[in-house]
């Protein structure tokens, strides 16, 4: 079975234009994948990517170029609980998750 | 969802944007795409559960601006395309994925089923969601 998502890339555009992820420290709430992660993470400065499935936050870290080891971080937590500091970030992206 | 923004709140710095992106639910249009063409066979029907979900979230949202955590910018609506080569594997991803969120009734596969046969060869079937963007900045509180 496969599936296309967005190939007009619309919603990579939209996010762009919403954001300027340049050098930004960013959660992504709902990461999922990494579907949207790897449309912004090259010009974020870090990006933190949580979820509540273990297997989707797996095939995130699967997927994630090398050259971003570094930059991007998944972990497995919850938007009510975000266990983070205070004033941690630059950014949120609520992504598909309400 | 309030505790969810609350916690956003909490993390962000003041200034810090929160971008709210995610679908809703509109009846989404079924259509077969051939030769740079488009052609609605039908329209998604709506579960009543993902739909007061929406709602939630929305009024999750303006409780979370009336309470001087957020101020909100810009927002848009805008359309994100799921396509298939085939009806069949269309009906598979939804009967799959989506079960809990629209239903389609058997009558629109049906349609949808024989304008995809009749079209051209290179014939793909899509759904269209409405996809709503929000940007908001926190708010120092003091």
């Amino acid at each position: 079975m496969t599936v296309q998502t967005d190939p007009e890339r619309t919603e990579s555009k939209y996010l762009q234009r919403y954001a300027d992820f340049t050098g930004k420290r960013v959660l992504e709430i709902g990461c999922g994948d990494g579907r949207l992660t790897w449309q912004y993470a090259t010009s974020a400065g870090r990006v933190t990517g949580i979820d509540l499935h273990g297997d989707d936050l797996r095939v995130a870290t699967i997927d994630r170029p090398s050259d971003l080891e570094q930059q991007v971080l998944f972990a497995r937590a919850d938007s009510i609980h975000l266990p983070f500091h205070k004033e941690s970030f630059d950014i949120a992206i609520l992504a598909w998750s309400f | 969802m309030v505790h969810a923004l609350d916690e956003i709140h909490r993390v962000l710095v003041t200034g810090g944007n929160l971008v709210d992106l995610r679908p809703l639910l509109d009846r989404w249009p079924i259509e077969v795409s051939s030769n740079g063409e488009n052609r609605e066979v039908g329209r998604a029907t709506d579960l009543p559960e993902p739909l007061n979900d929406d709602g939630a979230a929305n009024q999750a949202m303006v409780l979370a601006e009336q309470r001087g955590w957020f101020v909100r910018e810009r927002q848009d609506v805008f359309p994100f395309f799921y396509y298939w080569d085939t009806p069949r594997e269309m009906q598979e991803y939804i009967d799959e994925t989506w079960n809990d969120v629209i239903q389609v009734e058997d009558g629109l596969w049906s349609s949808l089923r024989s304008s995809w046969a009749t079209a051209n060869a290179d014939a793909r079937v899509r759904i269209r969601l409405k996809m709503m963007i929000t940007s908001l900045h926190k708010q120092n509180l003091f």
